[in-house]
Order: C-alpha cells, then structure tokens, then sequence
C-alpha cells in the first residue's frame, strides 16, 4: 500500500497468533491460529471495522493491533514503529495512546473502585495532573460521555448497562488517547441504549480527533458506523472494502452470505434465506486451501488445493476468492431495507424533532 | 387473519416480585391462534420473558405472585392449575425453547435420552419406539447424520445444532403452542437464519400457534403474524405485523424503531430515547413511558388503554395518532 508513513496509524504484517500448543504424554501438541497470517493499514481518524462470527479471531485480531495479546509471527507496527517486540515497560508509555473498551461492562470494570477512581487511575498512570487537575478532568468527562460530575462518588454497580459502558468509555478517553478499540462495545446493551452509545462513540470520536476500531458482528452497526470494514472467517480476512462498496456489492461468497442472513427490520423485505449450511469448521483443524470451501457454493477443486491470495480488485479493496470475478456477476443486489411507509416516515421525524426539543434530558437521568 | 378460536387467550395478567411496590407485568393480554405467530417485543426488563415463564408455571414459588388474570389453554386456566397438570401440560402440549440451548441441555446425558426422555413421559410407547421418535425429530431438525448424533453429548455439538436440538425436543409431542423465548440471541447470523427458517418450516408443516419473545425488530419483521410491543410491563402496541412496522402509533414504538441502524446507506444519526427503563422501585404512575417520551404532556399522568386505531390495530397513547395532536411539528 502507498499510503504515506503519517496518515497509517496501525499497520499489521502476516501477524499471527496461536493459542495452545503444549504436548502432552498422551497427545501430540495442538494449536490453534485465531489469526493467520493478517495483513492490513488502519488509517489515522476512520472508523474500521472487523466483522464475523464468534470464533472467527476478531477480538484476538482487536487485541494483537494494540499489543494486549503478543504477536506469535509476523509484526505490528503503530505510527511506524514495530511495537509487536516492546518490553512491558516500553509498551506501559504506549499504552497512554492505545485504549481498549470492553463488550460487557458488568466486567469490565472493578467493582471496589468508585467511578471516579476508575475514571482517575490511567490519569495517575499517565499523566503528570495535579490530585485537584485529576478530579476536575474526571468530572470533565462524566459530563462528556453524558453522567453527571456527581456520580463520581458512586460504585459501578448503582448504574445500568448502558450507564457502565458510558463509564468504560469516559476510562479510556482518560489518559488522551489516540486509539480507541471497542470490542463489541454496544452489543450487550438494549436497542434504545444501543443507539445513545453509538452516538456517543462518533460524536467523542470527532471531538477527541480519535482512530476507532471496531469490533462487531451486528452488521447494521457496523453500516452506520464504519469507514471500511475487514470481513473475517477462521482467523483470515476474506475480503476488505470501503462501508458502501462493501454493503452495494459484497464479493466475497461469506460476505454475501452474511448479508443475505440479515433479518431486514420490514415485514416486507422478508427475504432472509439460510445461505449458508452447516457450521464454522473448527480452527483446531482448519479446511485445506480456501478456509470457507467447505461450505462455499462457489467452491471448485482449486479452492480445496490453493489457498486464495487476497486480491486487489479496486481502490482500496481486496477479496480473498479464486473465482471472485466469476461470482461478482451473479451477486445478489444490495441489501437494502424497503422505504418505509409515509406514515412511519412522519411519525419518525416527529419523534426526532420533539425529541430535540426535549433536550438535553437525554442519557443520564440516574 | 384466522378467525379460530384462540389456542391461548391471556386476560389482565398482572405479575408482582415478592416485595416490589409495583407489578412487573401489568395487565397484560393478547390472544394467539392456531398456526400464528405473536411476537412479543421488548427490551430487558420489560417483562417478556417472566410472561412466557409463568404461563409455563415455571417462576419460582414465593419469589413472584399472579395478582390477576386468567390464561385460557384448551378451556383451562392455565394460571389455575395444579402443578400435577402443569407438568401433564408441559412438553406435550405446551412447549418451550429457551434462549441458551447449553444451559437449557442436561450436559450429562444423551441428546437422544433427552428426547426420549420427554416422548415416555408423555405417551404410552416403550424405549425403542421413543428412540426411534428421537431419531425422526433430529431429522426433522436437519441434523446431519442424525442417527450417528441419537449417541452425543450436548458439549460436542455447536450452538445451532444444540438449538435445533432444543426444537426437536419442544415439537417431540406434537405441541399446539410452542412459546420460543430469544432462540436465536445467542447464535450468530448465518446461523440464526437458519434456525428462524426451520422454526418457520415446522410451524408450517405443524399448524403450532407459536409466541416468539425478542428484542430484535429484524426477526420481529421475519417471522410475525401478530406483534405485541411491551414497556415496562404493559404492552403498549399491538397488531398485524405489517400495521406494527407501517402505521406504528406509539411513541415507544416508534422511538424503538428509529433508534435500530439501518443496513441501508447510512442516513444521519440516529435517533434515541432518552433516559432508560424505569426500575420497578421508582415506576411512573400513569403511562410508564411519561419520563422517556417526547411527546408527553398533561393527561399522561394516568393510565391510557388500548385503543383501537386499525383493523385489529391496538395502542395505549392519550396523544395517538400524534401527527393530528402535534400537527405543527409535522410539517
């Protein structure tokens, strides 16, 4: 890729990374390669995502790209510099750019630790703030991530799902980050919910000049949110594009699948069709060749013998397939949801605009 | 819309935590029919899930009471019943597949003595002719190999084969209503998908009314006949499914619904309810959407009742339909 030095934030190459391994008396030693061999740029101040099923290496991948888990091959470099062989004290110093917001926030956060604490703690570790500087930012930040100053002084578990993942997300902004992974961050809250905290994300994300990467396996979020997604089966990226090229006209035969098992939220587009049979193929063993030819309908001899090299197909696109270009012509047309009724149009607008008015009572009413 | 009459029909159900100030469901009813689905639509805590568990008689004793209503199954109040014809009830007539198939499993036996299992409690066969059922329903289910699998443990199945086994257990006597709570949350996709179309085959193949609980408007969309939107306890929207996601009257609903992103060309932020579900020690009096809602203003202080705004279209808004109550916002 000849993107310049400055505008990559992220850069993998071949990085993998193995689990397991140990021999026994009894059996040989088994590993597991949750991610194989991924190369791919992230780009200062977009939005990337990495979608797939459980399994499929996304959160080990989130993990590997800002050094939480260690690389077992290959190299992970951040603005340009390989971090995949930093001591733990050199990385402590990267850490500051590098924030990490979890899926569940019932975990996620200690539960002896008040709000502020949580909220303070990177703040000690990372900058040079003053006791007095610490609380004002603490307060600072509730009020951003829409809590009031006053909670401070609470407990994490005096507040609600989407209230702790508002709190995670005020903790990794504390030490002025760079990065922000949110590894399925909205996908344990309930839709309303949902909804308050994406917004949050992408508002801070253009306040705090911030690189979001995105884990998700909810593919409208990561329609509304994304720049450019990386679509992953077993451990490899089958294919990479820019949000709308992807969703107009997936070209990988998974991409296509996962699209046609969206459930499209009109009782008029009832269309969804089981695409795919069977399930994921154990990663213990993987399927020679193309990963996904077991369950592939497109799958030809060739993709049990060679495994498919990612392809450059457009501008900043590429599509692990042999027979890509073949399929692209019979590729379903692009998921859409039908237009809504005039009706639930109005009604919709009129929620929104009464909604506005009513501000700002949004979020945070304990 | 089938006009027979109703495999259940629940009335003015009313559900109380021991010790809480206010009911967890509150007057709820709905009716389903043989063949259809009602989905019942909600988020966490809204009381979706505690419905389906005591029309099953399934809620703890002494942690939750029925304060009122009645539940009519095959001419018999099912809220009345005694715990011996419950059990008579549950498994043969009234099945139910729950959200976690791993949980949900007994993980130290046989799938095929679990399905077994439920067949020899309920009909006069012997060991041989219930295996033999087992072995049809795997089949049913689309397990590959399904003779080789009687033989398995749940842990050595996926999480979709072990849901399709869960329906395969839930359909092995024949049901006349299947209730389904989140079956498809914990699965992903592409797996998903395949479940919700063998569910919609087997319901076809059957004429099983079935009542789906979820929180997922796009599944809602997929498979209802009939929708029911709950908050709070109550439902405050009801109605063909298409009336749901077309004419949606309540403000509830419509939040909900615009507040889910699209897989369509992005278009904007979205929209969101603010605040969040009110805890069952601090519920509003009066419409318990007040707090969250827009569009509230005097009058919203007490209850509003269903009101029929379509054929056989239901919603419990003082202000519906807002576009004539709120007309200059409209324009």
């Amino acid at each position: 890729m000849s993107l310049p030095t400055r505008d990559k934030i992220i850069e993998t190459r071949a990085v993998t990374k193995r689990f397991g391994g140990r021999k026994s008396l009894f059996k040989p030693a088994t590993s597991v390669s949750a991610v194989n061999g991924v190369s791919l740029t992230i780009k200062r101040g977009e939005t990337f995502s990495i979608v797939g099923e459980s399994g499929c290496g996304k959160s080990t991948l989130a993990r590997l790209l800002v050094r939480l888990l260690t690389p077992s091959d290959g190299a992970v470099l951040y603005d340009g510099n390989d971090i995949s062989a930093l001591s733990e004290q050199e990385m402590r110093r990267l850490r500051k750019d590098l924030q990490f917001v979890f899926q569940d926030p019932f975990s996620s956060l200690n539960p002896r630790m008040t709000v502020g604490a949580l909220i303070e703690e990177p703040m000690k570790v990372h900058t040079a703030l003053t006791r007095t500087e610490r609380r004002q930012k603490v307060a600072e930040l509730l009020n951003k991530v829409g809590l009031r100053p006053a909670f401070a002084n609470r407990y994490p578990h005096e507040f609600s799902g989407g209230q702790r993942q508002r709190i995670g997300i005020a903790r990794a902004l504390a030490s002025g980050p760079k990065v922000i992974v949110g590894d399925e961050p909205v996908s344990a809250l309930d839709v309303s919910v949902q909804a308050q905290v994406i917004n949050l994300l992408e508002d801070l994300k253009s306040e705090f000049d911030l690189t979001l990467i995105l884990i998700a396996h909810d593919l409208a979020v990561i329609r509304h949110m994304s720049d450019r997604v990386a679509v992953m089966y077993l451990g490899e990226i089958v294919e990479l594009a820019p949000n709308d090229a992807l969703f107009d006209k997936p070209l990988h035969p998974y991409t296509q699948a996962l699209m046609r098992a969206i459930p499209i939220a009109s009782p008029h587009g009832r269309s969804m069709k089981a695409a795919l049979l069977g399930d994921v193929p154990s990663p213990l063993d993987p399927p020679s060749g193309c990963r996904f030819h077991p369950r592939c309908p497109h799958a030809t001899d060739l993709c049990s013998r060679e495994k498919p090299t990612p392809a450059n197909v457009a501008d900043d696109r590429t599509v692990a397939c042999h027979h890509w270009e073949k399929i692209a012509d019979d590729a379903q047309p692009p998921v859409q949801e039908p237009p809504r009724s005039n009706n639930a149009e109005k009604r919709f607008a009129l929620f929104r605009t009464r909604s506005q008015q009513k501000e700002p009572t949004t979020a945070a009413r304990p | 819309m089938p006009t027979e009459a109703p495999v259940l029909e629940v009335q003015d159900l009313s559900l109380r935590f021991k010790g809480a100030p206010a009911n967890i469901v509150d007057g709820l009813s709905f009716a389903v029919r043989p063949g259809e689905t009602l989905c019942i639509v909600g988020e966490s805590g809204c009381g979706k899930s505690v419905t389906a568990l005591s029309l099953m008689g399934l809620l703890p004793r002494g942690v939750a009471r029925v304060m009122s209503g009645t539940a009519t199954f095959a001419g018999q109040d099912l809220l009345a019943l005694p715990e011996r014809a419950l059990a008579d009830l549950r498994g043969d007539r009234i099945s139910m597949i729950f959200q976690e198939p791993m949980t949900s499993l007994n993980p130290s036996y046989r799938i095929g003595d679990q399905i077994s299992e439920i067949v020899l409690r309920h009909r006069p066969v012997s060991r041989v002719q219930a295996r033999a059922r087992a072995l049809e329903m795997l089949e049913r289910v689309k397990i590959p190999a399904a003779s080789s699998r009687l033989d398995d443990y749940p842990h050595e199945l996926s999480g979709g084969m072990r849901q399709r086994v869960m329906i395969a257990m839930a359909l092995a006597n024949d049901p006349v209503l299947l209730i389904a709570d989140e079956p498809t949350t914990a699965l992903d996709v592409t797996i998903q998908a395949q479940i919700i179309d063998l569910i919609e085959d087997l319901q076809k193949e059957s004429g099983t009314a079935l009542i789906m609980i979820t929180h997922d408007l796009g599944v809602v969309a997929e498979i209802a006949d009939r929708v029911c939107v709950m908050y709070a306890g109550r439902a405050v929207e009801e109605g063909p499914v298409a009336a749901i996601f077309d004419d949606p009257q309540h403000p509830y609903t419509i939040g909900l619904m615009s507040s889910v992103p699209s897989v369509g060309p992005r278009s904007g932020k979205l929209a969101t309810i603010g605040g969040m579900v009110p805890a069952i020690d601090n519920m509003p009096s009066g419409c318990r959407f007040t707090p969250r809602c827009p569009f509230a203003g005097t009058g919203c202080e007490t209850t509003p009742a269903l009101v029929e705004l379509g054929p056989s279209h239901r919603a419990a808004c003082h202000y519906a339909p807002l576009e004539s109550a709120f007309a200059e916002a409209a324009g």
